[in-house]
C-alpha cells in the first residue's frame, strides 16, 4: 500500500464515522413548520416590539414560513414554559429547540469547545472573576461569552444574574449547552452575517485572545477589507475557492467548507494544539456515542474505541472515534490548500508550531515548574491571585503567550512578537524572575533558575553578562561581540 | 277633611310603621354602602397580618404609586361596584376570614411568611378567576380600553386591535403583588423551593410548613 493510498484511506475511515463532519440544509417537512398559532403573534408583536419582529420579516425564517411559535413553542412540563396569551412558551430558544429543523447543526455543535465554554471554566471561575472580580463581573463580563447557567425562578422569571445571556457554553434551562443566538443574531438570523469576522469578535478580542485584532493585522485581514464585496457572504453555497476567493475569515478556516472539506459546526475541530493553556499540547478530539465530544492531550495514550471515559463534565461515555492531532492540522490545511501550495501551507504551519514550541520550552514550561514549586514548598500560599507574583504568571501564560500563539497561528506578526512573545519574554525576566528571588530568597532561587531556567539553551545569553551590544547605546561604535 | 282619603288598611299603626321601615330601611342602606367601603379600605384590610404581606409589594408597585396619583386601594380592585354586589363580594370574602381565624387556632397560620408564600399561587389563581368572571369589571372602572395611550408608540393600537375576546386580567398579571406564574405552566416543587431558598430552609422542609 503506498503511503498516499494510506493517506486517503484513513482519511475517508474518519470522515466516514463521523459523519457530522457533512453539513446538511435543514432536511425537515415544511409541513413541520409554520404553525397557525405561531401567525397570532406577529400582528400584536408587529406593534409591542416592532423591532425584532421587523428583523425576523428580513429573515429567511420568514421567507420560508417559520414564525415566532415554532421555534419559541414550549411543552408545559419544560422547566422555562411560561404562559402568554394562552399560549405555552418559552423565551429562550435553545440549541435543542433549533434542532427541531437544524438537527445537523445542533450536533456539530454538541461536545464543542464552544458548547462546553462553561464547562471548561466553572471550577476555574470563582478563583479569579470571583474573588478578583465580583458576582457582577461574572454575570455581565465572563457569562456573556462563555455562557451563565441559565435559572428560571419559581416565580416564573429568568433569574436576571443568569439572564440575559447569549454565551456561547450557556447551560439552558432544557439542559442543552450552547446559544445559537451567540453568532448568530436574532431575529434575523442572517448568513452574511453570521460569516462575518464580527459574529466571532464580540468575544474573540481583548488579551487572551486577540483573535479580532491578530486577523484585521494579517493578510487575511487585508484582503477581507479590501474585497469584501467579493465574499459572496450572502450566498447559500459559501464554499472557499469555489464561491469566493478573496480572503478567508473565521468562519472559513475554522468552520466553514473548501474544496472537499465540508462545513462544520463544532469550530475547535481543525485546531491542533491547545493555545489558551500554561503550556501548549497537542490535542486528540474524542467523539463520543452520544455525539459529544472533548479534547484530550496528545500526550496521554489515545483512549480506544469502544472503551468508557470520562467526559468533559464528569459523566461516562462510550469512545466512538478519536481524531488525531495530526488530522485535524490536515483537515484545517485542506482550507489553506484551496489558495496556497502545499509547500507554503506546510512551511507557513512549521514557522507556527515553532513559535509554539518555543513558548513551551522557553517560558511555559520552566514558570509553569517554578510555580510548581514554590507552591509545594509553601512559599507561595494555596489560594491563587493573592501574591503578585500569581497575576505576573498568569499573564504571561493566559495573556501575552496567547497571544504570541494566537498570532503565530493566524499570522500577525505584531501580535507574534511585540504584543505577544517580546512581552513574554519581558515579563518572564524583569518581573517574574525577580519575584521569584523574592520569595524564595536568593540562594533557593538561583537553584529554582539554574534547574529550570538556565539550564536551557533558550537562556544561556544570560550567562554571559559581559557580551554587549550596542541595541540600548552601550559601547556604540564598536563592532557587537567585540 | 279632604275628598283624597288613605284606603281603609292604612291605619295610624301602619303609617308609623311603614316610616320607621322606611328609615330603618334607608339608614341599612346607608350601614352597608358605608361598611363596604370601610371593608374596602388598605386600612381594614390589613388589619389581619397575612393581608399586610400582600400589601407589600402592593405598595411598591405603580397601582399604589401612580404619577397621576390616583390611587387604588384594595377594595377599588378586589370588591365589585354597586351596593348589592360590594355587599355579596365582602360576604364571600368572609371565608377568607375563616380561613385566617381557623389557621390562627387550628394551623396553617396565614400570618407565617412562610406559610403565606406557600399559599400565595393558590390565592392568585382564585383571585385571577374571579377577574376573568367579572370580565375585569374592576379595571374598567378607572382604565378605558380606547383610551389607553401608555408609553411606547402602539400601546392604543395594541389595546384598540388586539383585545377581541380578551379581558385586562388574561395579559395583564403579576401588576400589583408579588409575581406568580400563569396556573397552566406553574410548577409546585419549584415553588416550593424558591420560597425555601427564600427563607434559607432545608430543601423540602417547606413541606413541613404546608402540614402546619
Amino acid at each position: 500500500m503506498s503511503p498516499s493510498f494510506f493517506k486517503r484511506f484513513l482519511f475517508c475511515v474518519l470522515f466516514s464515522i463521523y459523519p457530522e463532519l457533512f453539513a446538511a440544509k435543514v432536511s425537515v417537512d415544511p409541513s413541520e413548520w409554520g404553525d397557525p398559532l405561531g401567525e397570532e403573534c406577529i400582528s400584536c408583536h408587529e406593534k409591542s416590539s416592532s423591532g425584532l419582529t421587523r428583523q425576523w420579516r428580513k429573515s429567511a425564517h420568514a421567507e420560508a414560513g417559520v414564525n415566532c411559535f415554532d421555534c419559541h413553542k414550549a411543552s408545559i412540563d419544560d422547566n422555562d414554559a411560561i404562559t402568554h396569551e394562552g399560549q405555552v412558551i418559552a423565551t429562550i430558544v435553545s440549541p435543542l429547540d433549533c434542532s427541531r429543523c437544524h438537527t445537523v447543526e445542533y450536533e456539530q455543535q454538541k461536545g464543542s469547545v464552544h458548547s462546553e465554554a462553561v464547562s471548561i471554566i466553572e471550577n476555574r471561575l470563582p478563583a479569579l472573576a470571583g474573588h478578583v472580580g465580583g458576582d457582577a463581573i461574572i454575570a455581565a463580563g465572563c457569562d456573556q461569552c462563555h455562557g451563565s447557567r441559565v435559572v428560571m425562578r419559581g416565580d416564573g422569571s429568568l433569574d436576571p444574574r443568569s439572564w440575559p445571556n447569549s454565551g456561547i457554553g450557556r447551560i439552558n434551562p432544557d439542559g442543552s449547552k450552547g446559544s445559537c443566538s451567540s453568532c448568530h443574531g436574532k431575529h434575523r438570523f442572517s448568513k452574511a452575517q453570521a460569516r462575518e469576522p464580527s459574529a466571532c469578535v464580540r468575544c474573540h478580542s481583548g488579551p487572551d485572545s486577540p483573535d479580532k485584532a491578530i486577523y484585521e493585522a494579517s493578510k487575511h485581514g487585508m484582503q477581507y477589507q479590501a474585497h469584501r464585496d467579493e465574499m459572496a457572504l450572502d450566498s447559500d453555497s459559501w464554499v472557499a475557492g469555489k464561491d469566493y476567493v478573496a480572503a478567508p475569515t473565521c468562519v472559513t478556516c475554522h468552520m466553514g467548507a473548501a474544496g472537499k472539506l465540508k462545513a462544520n459546526h463544532d469550530v475547535g475541530m481543525r485546531n491542533m494544539w491547545s493555545l489558551n493553556t500554561p503550556v501548549s499540547e497537542k490535542q486528540y478530539l474524542v467523539v463520543f456515542e452520544d455525539g459529544e465530544k472533548m479534547e484530550l492531550p496528545a500526550s496521554q495514550s489515545p483512549p480506544r474505541r469502544g472503551s468508557e471515559i470520562s467526559k468533559t463534565d464528569g459523566s461516562l461515555g462510550k469512545v466512538k472515534a478519536v481524531a488525531t492531532p495530526k488530522r485535524r492540522r490536515q483537515a484545517m490545511q485542506l482550507v489553506c490548500l484551496e489558495c496556497h501550495s502545499k509547500a507554503l501551507t506546510e512551511s507557513f504551519m512549521d514557522q507556527f508550531d515553532d513559535v509554539v514550541k518555543l513558548f513551551n520550552e522557553k517560558f511555559g514550561t520552566p514558570a509553569k515548574q517554578i510555580m510548581q514549586a514554590l507552591y509545594t514548598e509553601g512559599l507561595l500560599t494555596p489560594a491563587p491571585f493573592d501574591e503578585p507574583i500569581e497575576f505576573i504568571y498568569w499573564e504571561l501564560w493566559h495573556d501575552e503567550g496567547a497571544r504570541a500563539r494566537h498570532g503565530a497561528s493566524m499570522a500577525s506578526a505584531n501580535h507574534t512578537w511585540w504584543e505577544g512573545m517580546y512581552l513574554v519574554g519581558r515579563n518572564f525576566y524583569s518581573r517574574f524572575l525577580p519575584q521569584v528571588e523574592k520569595i524564595a530568597g536568593s540562594e533557593r532561587a538561583s537553584t529554582l533558575i539554574q534547574t529550570y531556567v538556565t539550564s536551557s539553551d533558550h537562556h544561556q545569553w544570560l550567562e554571559q553578562p559581559q557580551k554587549s551590544n550596542p541595541i540600548l547605546g552601550y559601547d556604540v561604535g564598536r563592532q557587537a561581540d567585540e | 277633611m279632604s275628598k283624597w282619603k288613605l284606603p281603609y288598611f292604612i291605619t295610624r299603626q301602619v303609617l308609623i310603621a311603614l316610616v320607621i321601615g322606611g328609615i330603618a330601611g334607608i339608614g341599612f342602606m346607608l350601614f352597608l354602602i358605608e361598611f363596604d367601603d370601610l371593608t374596602s379600605s388598605e386600612a381594614f384590610c390589613t388589619t389581619c397580618h397575612s393581608m399586610e404581606i400582600a400589601a407589600q409589594a402592593y405598595r411598591e408597585s405603580t397601582h399604589y404609586n401612580p404619577v397621576s396619583g390616583v390611587r387604588a386601594s384594595c377594595g377599588d380592585c378586589h370588591v365589585s361596584e354597586g351596593v348589592i354586589a360590594a355587599t355579596w363580594d365582602h360576604i364571600l370574602g368572609g371565608k377568607d376570614l375563616l380561613t385566617q381565624i381557623s389557621g390562627k387556632l387550628f394551623g396553617p397560620d396565614y400570618d407565617d411568611p412562610v406559610v403565606n408564600a406557600l399559599h400565595l399561587p393558590q390565592a392568585a389563581f382564585e383571585a385571577r378567576k374571579w377577574f376573568r368572571s367579572k370580565d375585569s369589571a374592576t379595571c374598567r372602572r378607572c382604565h378605558v380600553l380606547e383610551a389607553i395611550q401608555g408609553k411606547r408608540a402602539d400601546t392604543n393600537a395594541i389595546h384598540l386591535e388586539e383585545t377581541d375576546g380578551k379581558s385586562c386580567i388574561d395579559c395583564h398579571i403579576n401588576l400589583v403583588h408579588r409575581k406568580v406564574p400563569d396556573e397552566k405552566t406553574f410548577k409546585k416543587d419549584r415553588w416550593r423551593q424558591m420560597v425555601e431558598e427564600e427563607f434559607g430552609l432545608e430543601p423540602g422542609s417547606a413541606l413541613d410548613y404546608l402540614s402546619k
